[in-house]
């Protein structure tokens, strides 16, 4: 177990996104802390029972964010950071994770939005250490085994956005998340 | 926004490119902004090459890779129904259009009757190859490109130049200038700024668009869902935002289910950039869920034929593997040192000179020289992911291909294959070019041969004896 979580940092660092490792009652005041240093205004967090039991809501609000849940009532210009505060951090669930190549796993549903992570400009992923898997292989055999019903979406997601469009030079931000940070729960 | 140029009707290739195949090659040879950038993408993306082999052993699983697609291809038409089926029980619309005028007809029509204003797409070849851009302008669609590189060249009215890195011709100077054209204000002149202008600029295309068009790497037959691969995360956007996400792919581009997926996907981007994987893969299986808050209201699936149905069976059956990676690009000398633009068509490189001309017919005037952009010397094939013999396949497309510079010249090829054909009269043409070449060199080289030689000496001298003398 810990060996993957080992692999994972270690893969995430090489996809330039940070992370940290962090005990259940100690994850929502880490995520906090993260995003408070990174100058967060707003974090929309994604509905999932994972995100209240470590605490992330209530210590968003001790350091002065804003708190949305998904579904947000925002219209789509203030979701695409056009309107409204421009730093908010998407916080999301992975459903697994690829340790050997630092992926997440997004499913979408009714509680998770296909765009939470890329339409922040910051992304936040809660990520307990027992749901990451060594290969892509056994993660998608996993997502999409046999009986389980098809998630309507799956996002893979390796690293912050970023393009090398311009004279092939690698630059982060090009149009989903300039920072992802992983906080690995033990 | 202005189109991009226009395309020949019922072509692949672009009916705006000027001058003969042989011209545009001299015109790109001669500009050295050109060759310097293409030669150091390509050697970058060697060097990733070989950190993926020594890393993850990426040269066995090239094997793999060639297996699984082979044998996609020849159970083709079980797997579209499969994945029609599937992908229709998932909620989702699937057509399938015989050519780039049906595909095109088909998704003009959408857009006309549910009343979209402003179409969202990310890169895709299979969009370029049916000319859908073309067909929504004149619709009276705003099409806006979302991926970086694509935006970049639509604002520039240029072709892209690479499968995967569009843009890699222009230095950063001329996108800021393209960019400030394009908002008549201040632009940062940094990388940074740029790309951050960008963003913002392109949201506000997000917030308008009621439809998404993208293309599709891969679909997954057991499941119905379309694989999308990307770096910059414009591709979730079009395929989330919008009310409509139409995905555009061609026919040959499906897996049977998830073990085949894993690994083609993971093969893809260390083939194309040389990276263990690509920041955002967006796995989609249909439109938002009841009770999801996004993602479209509407997926519709467009698979293409465009005369690929056809070359199953046939010779050239192997260049339906192609995952549209762009290692053959980078591979090839000569593209390294012509670029893309210099094709003519969407597809360049030696993938694109093989099935450019396939896709329009051995007699277009677009396409049938393209099969000799090449010195058939084998690094493509040596390059690519799926194992295709893009070198035999050259050589097959070459015997097939009706351009006058080889049919004028045919009876030269018989009289010579002629001779070739019984050792007696192959040793003598082999005596008499010796005799030939001593006669009229000089110093042991020969700067000048006359006739059909000419062209071949006008860059390069030919030693009049063996070994050459220094």
């Amino acid at each position: 177990m810990s060996a993957l979580a080992d692999q994972m940092a270690a893969s995430l660092g090489r996809r330039k996104a940070t992370w940290e490792m962090a005990d259940p009652d100690g994850a929502g005041r880490a995520g906090a802390r993260w995003m408070a240093d990174a100058g967060v205004v707003r974090a929309v967090l994604a509905d999932d029972p994972l995100v209240e039991r470590v605490g992330l809501a209530a210590a968003l609000r001790a350091v002065g964010i804003d708190v949305l849940w998904w579904p947000v009532a925002l219209g789509r210009r203030e979701i695409l950071g056009l309107e409204g505060p421009g730093d908010v951090c998407g916080v999301t669930v992975p459903a697994l994770a690829v340790a050997e190549r630092g992926t997440l796993v997004l499913e979408a549903s009714p509680g998770h939005g296909r765009g939470i992570d890329v339409t922040s400009r910051h992304h936040v992923a809660l990520l307990p250490a027992d749901r990451i898997v060594g290969t892509l292989g056994e993660a998608l055999a996993r997502t999409y085994a046999a009986g389980r019903p098809t998630p309507s979406a799956v996002s893979l997601v390796s690293g912050p956005s970023r393009s090398s469009d311009i004279e092939k030079i690698s630059t982060l931000g090009a149009h989903g998340s300039l920072t992802e940070h992983v906080v690995i729960i033990r | 926004m202005s189109s991009r140029r226009r395309r020949a009707p019922g072509g692949v290739t672009y009916d705006d490119v000027t001058g003969t195949l042989r011209e545009r090659t001299l015109t790109a040879l001669r500009d050295p902004g050109l060759a310097a950038n293409l030669r150091s993408a390509g050697t970058a993306w060697a060097e990733q090459r070989e950190v993926m082999d020594r890393d993850y052993g990426f040269n066995e699983m090239r094997d793999r890779a060639r297996d699984i697609r082979r044998a996609n291809i020849r159970a083709l038409p079980a797997l579209l129904t499969q994945l029609q089926h599937r992908v229709r029980e998932n909620g989702g619309t699937v057509v399938r259009a015989a050519d780039a005028a049906e595909a095109c007809r088909y998704i003009v029509g959408l857009a006309r009757a549910r009343g979209v204003g402003m179409v969202a797409k990310s890169k895709s070849m299979a969009t370029e190859e049916i000319k859908l851009n073309d067909a929504l302008e004149d619709a009276g669609l705003e099409v806006v490109e979302t991926d970086l590189g694509e935006w970049i060249l639509q604002l520039a009215h240029e072709h892209p130049t690479h499968i995967i890195a569009p843009a890699i011709h222009l230095n950063k100077e001329e996108v800021a200038a393209l960019f400030r054209a394009e908002s008549n204000g201040d632009v940062p002149d940094d990388r940074e700024g740029l790309v951050a202008h960008a963003r913002m600029r392109l949201r506000e295309k997000f917030a308008q668009a009621e439809m998404g068009i993208s293309g599709v790497n891969l679909a997954v037959a057991a499941t119905g869902t379309v694989c999308i691969v990307e770096n910059e995360g414009n591709i979730r956007l079009v395929t989330s935002q919008p009310r409509i996400h139409v995905a555009v792919m061609g026919m040959e581009r499906v897996v049977a289910d998830w073990d085949e997926a894993a690994h083609i996907l993971q093969v893809l981007p260390m083939a194309a950039i040389g990276y263990d994987a690509a920041n955002y893969v967006n796995l989609i299986s249909g439109p938002r869920r009841e009770g999801e808050a996004d993602g479209p209201e509407e997926f519709h699936l467009v698979i293409v034929d465009g005369g690929r149905g056809a070359l199953r069976g046939s010779e050239f059956e192997e260049a339906l593997s192609c995952i549209r990676c762009g290692a053959c690009l980078y591979s090839c000398p000569m593209w390294r040192n012509v670029g893309g633009q210099t094709y003519g068509s969407p597809y360049s490189g030696p993938i694109g000179a093989v099935i450019t001309p396939l896709l329009e017919g051995p007699s277009s005037p677009g396409s049938r020289d393209l099969p000799f952009m090449s010195s058939v010397c084998g690094a493509c094939g040596d390059a690519c992911p799926v194992g295709i013999p893009l070198q035999d396949l050259l050589v097959k497309a070459r015997a097939r291909s009706r351009s006058p510079a080889t049919t004028k010249a045919g009876w030269a090829f018989r009289l010579w294959s002629l001779l070739w054909r019984r050792g007696l009269t192959y040793r003598l043409t082999i005596v008499g070019w010796r005799l030939g070449l001593r006669i009229r060199g000089r110093g042991g080289w020969v700067h000048r041969l006359p006739g059909p030689g000419r062209a071949w000496t006008s860059v390069r001298d030919l030693p009049s004896r063996w070994p050459p003398r220094r």
